[in-house]
């Protein structure tokens, strides 16, 4: 029973959430939250592209109000989250939804690419959702820096100021984490952002580690 | 299926079980708002108000089967109208298949008079036949079809009965087999692409094909093919269903008269889904 994308009993009897569609309408808000958490600042613009099984029955499912409510922060079982697109909206937030023939850019019927921007910043997330509420993140391009982490989450994001996280890697090996894939990519000043497929959510305190040897983290 | 949680989660026994009650307890008010007056109803109105007339016929007494399978028929169709009204549901394994499991759990609370750790166990017991085929397989209409929710779903609740009744860890694994068995190849076909019709129907079928599954295997019936093959068979099919019949609401029921007719009727003009 190891492997696989599904890991905890709250993946299979779970999540609580506001129907109608664990894929369509939690597995939206879990791609949403995922843009609203690599994206950390005030958003003047939110862009979702759509594509197959998504494209068709996004109306239907509430995958619009749904994507919404997880990239303003709410949670898969926040009664607001029906309300989302008209809470956005409210505070000023420029939203649209296009849907897309054809297949989809990461190869799955379920795909939204969620386009967050402010005046300065511009984060895509190409996300799936593979059923009862869990996704996977395919596609990232995060101030500049182009990742194709392998999907499954947690997708953990680091930025140093050297290539090679030494010491990320200790604390995470120090927690039996393993790391599936890993990836470095330079920016501007000597920054790197490093992207890293982890087999499950490291240990608080060795977050805290980690962020105290580091210049950003952001784990999804 | 517990210890693999706590040591996933880093969390101690009492709070993976206490979350699996606050499951429970969302999935048993949603059953209560679904059969309680005359019901929930979708914003769209295809759904809703059946699970409540299904509650005054079981108590007018005058149903085909006994009380255990119309009450499993009454919660599972309460469940589903909850979530296509969009309330709070608990996905077992997914949204359009939540009904399945609590039709069957309310359904031998009563038959049984399970207390409430005996399901939250239950709820455990679905869990791990639930993990091994979303892992191996899919639980996704969108990937695999009807089969992959309401099929596992099926499987996963007739395995849990089995357990909870007293069944050996094998006849659970038949149990479930002969479930999923049952209800391969059934395909992702819903009106408008809306999670309510064929689906809040169908995870009566579901149910009921649970509870028939786990008396069979208590009685000591065999599936003859295992549990994992039916599993892998499962994906199988599901991989080869045309994407018409994958939840996309262009194919089967999707695509007759009148399913086209609601279709247009609710997308041809403003629908309100702010509830």
């Amino acid at each position: 029973m190891s492997g696989g994308n599904y890991k905890s009993v709250f993946d299979i009897i779970g999540p609580v959430m506001v129907g109608p569609s664990s894929s369509h309408t939690a597995g939206a808000v879990a791609i949403g939250q995922a843009a609203h958490k690599i994206f950390g600042e005030k958003l003047k613009k939110v862009t979702i592209d759509y594509y197959e099984s998504f494209a068709k029955t996004h109306q239907g499912h509430g995958t619009d109000y749904a994507i919404i409510a997880g990239v303003l922060g709410m949670e898969t079982d926040d009664l607001r989250v029906p309300r989302a697109v008209e809470i956005a909206q409210k505070q000023g937030i420029e939203v649209i939804f296009n849907e897309h023939e054809g297949t989809s850019p990461i190869n799955h019927p379920n795909t939204a690419i969620i386009t967050l921007e402010n005046d300065t910043k511009k984060i895509k997330v190409s996300g799936c959702s593979i059923g009862g509420g869990t996704i996977e993140i395919r596609d990232l391009e995060v101030e500049g820096c182009h990742f194709t982490p392998l999907g499954p989450l947690p997708i953990m994001l680091c930025w140093t100021g050297g290539n090679d996280p030494v010491d990320i890697k200790a604390h995470l090996s120090h927690d039996n984490i393993q790391i599936r894939k890993e990836s470095a990519l330079s920016q501007a000043g000597g920054r790197y952002i490093h992207e890293l497929d982890l087999d499950r959510m490291p240990h608080p305190k060795v977050l805290d580690q980690i962020k105290a040897v580091s210049s950003g983290l952001i784990c999804l | 299926m517990l210890e693999q949680e706590i040591q996933y989660s880093r969390s101690s026994r009492t709070e993976v079980w206490n979350k699996m009650k606050r499951q429970l307890d969302v999935m048993k008010a949603a059953a209560k708002r679904g059969t309680t007056g005359d019901g929930v109803f979708s914003p769209t109105g295809l759904t809703g108000g059946e699970a409540a007339k299904m509650r005054k016929y079981r108590e007018s007494g005058q149903g085909l089967t006994d009380e255990t399978v119309l009450y499993a028929i009454e919660n599972s169709l309460a469940t589903n109208e909850v979530n296509a009204a969009m309330g709070l549901i608990c996905a077992t394994p997914t949204a359009g298949s939540s009904g399945t499991i609590p039709g069957v759990l309310f359904a031998l609370e009563k038959k049984r008079a399970l207390t409430e750790d005996q399901m939250i166990a239950f709820l455990f017991c679905a869990s791990a036949f639930g993990m091994v085929t979303a892992n191996n397989a899919m639980i996704a209409g969108a990937t695999g079809g009807c089969q992959a929710e309401v099929g596992s779903a099926s499987g996963m609740a007739a395995a849990a009965a089995v357990e909870i009744c007293g069944g050996t860890p094998l006849q659970a694994a038949e149990g479930f087999a002969m479930a999923l068995s049952n209800l391969l190849g059934l395909v992702c076909d819903p009106v408008a692409g809306l999670v309510e019709i064929p689906c809040v129907k169908r995870n009566v079928v579901g149910s009921v094909n649970a509870l028939a599954a786990a008396d069979m295997a208590l009685a000591g019936l065999e599936n003859k093919i295992p549990a994992d093959e039916v599993i892998l068979a499962m994906k199988r099919i599901g991989k080869r269903l045309p994407a018409q019949l994958r939840e996309t609401g262009l194919g089967g029921l999707a695509a007759t008269p009148t399913g086209t007719k609601m279709k247009m009727k609710i997308f041809g003009q403003e629908l309100d889904l702010n509830i």
